[in-house]
């Protein structure tokens, strides 16, 4: 069965439109990040490079930023376990990968950021086609946006008011997308854990408090579902 | 910092954040998974996303590590805006505007 082009280019109307507000918060923090890579010790044109290579705003900002200040390779450490989460939403987008392509295979999962995967996700279930033209749509408008961002951010600096504290408004997105995926108990739990674990860890050397709190919301998820599947099973029996 | 070092650094945590993007998709995509796997990785999104919103607002960089009131309160505005409304934009709005509010008070 072909998929018509007319649902293609639905997919990628639907991907550009949720795309723009989730963008919105990551202007700013482009700019910070441009603003790292031009005070790094690391030569610019080699910091720019960040934004292809890594592609991950928090470990690129963290790279730059302490390898002027720590060893080389607490920088490294440090960035690697700040994208860590990343191999949870490998797992969790696998099954959205089965009968894509292969060149899908190897070239969708360099643009599985928070924002690209938290998109695509709900569309995991979607027609292959469906979900890949959705799913690079995302890729797209974030990869070329990002790189876009910090390269103004390089160019002109801090034009952004540090006292606007538009630094916040990543969290406030990310906090009203994950209210917005709570469609089942379990989802709640594992939100609710993950941020209260996130939040007692945050001390965590090499920022390791997020992955902690992560991994611990994931496995009480498991915990809720199972004991409410015994507990409609007996209502049943 | 040497060019030849700094390129090694960023082409190094590239590769190892691709791997870790790609090695379970690469890996998984094609077998079927056992069901308590598939409930797990549903939980997923939620946990980690939750988690990401505290340690963007707890900087554990920032010599305070609790969370300001005002972020507090944005936070909470915001979830309940995009609980009302699941709209982003509006939940964006709402939250940003508590936090100035407060901030300014």
């Amino acid at each position: 069965m072909t998929t018509s082009s007319e649902k293609l280019k639905e997919a990628r109307r639907a991907a550009v439109k949720d795309s723009l507000p989730i963008f919105l918060p990551a202007i700013p923090f482009g700019f910070i990040v441009g603003v790292a890579i031009v005070e790094s010790v690391m030569p610019s044109g080699v910091g720019f490079l960040t934004s292809p290579l890594i592609f991950a705003g928090a470990a690129q900002l963290a790279l730059v930023t302490l390898v002027g200040t720590a060893s080389a390779a607490a920088a490294v450490t440090t960035a690697v376990v700040i994208n860590a989460r990343h191999v949870m939403y490998s797992a969790a987008m696998a099954p959205a990968f089965k009968g894509q392509p292969r060149w899908f295979r190897w070239f969708g999962p360099a643009f599985l950021i928070d924002q690209v995967f938290a998109l695509s996700i709900p569309h995991a279930d979607d027609d292959p086609a469906i979900f890949r033209r959705y799913y690079m749509t995302c890729a797209s408008v974030f990869s070329i946006g990002w790189i876009f961002l910090t390269s103004l951010g390089m160019v002109f600096g801090a034009v952004i008011p540090e006292a606007w504290q538009l630094g916040y408004a990543p969290a406030v997105m990310f906090a009203g997308l994950v209210v917005m995926g709570l469609d089942r108990r379990p989802a709640v739990v594992s939100a609710v854990v993950g941020a209260s674990v996130c939040f007692v860890a945050i001390g965590l050397p090499n920022r390791s408090g997020l992955l902690v709190g992560a991994i611990c919301g994931v496995a009480a998820g498991m915990l809720v579902r199972e004991s409410a599947d015994e507990k409609s099973e007996s209502v049943t029996a | 910092m040497s060019t030849t070092t700094a390129l090694f650094i960023v082409g190094f945590v590239g590769l190892v954040t691709y791997a870790m993007r790609a090695g379970l998709i690469l890996t998984l995509a094609d077998r079927t998974l056992p069901p308590t796997l598939t409930r797990g990785l549903r939980n997923v999104a939620p946990a980690v996303l939750a988690a990401l919103t505290v340690s963007l607002v707890a900087d554990p960089d920032q010599a305070n590590r609790g969370v300001s009131f005002a972020e507090l309160a944005g936070i909470v505005v915001a979830c309940a805006v995009a609980w009302r409304t699941r709209n982003l934009i509006a939940t964006l709005v709402a939250g940003m505007l508590t936090f100035w509010l407060i901030l300014a008070m």
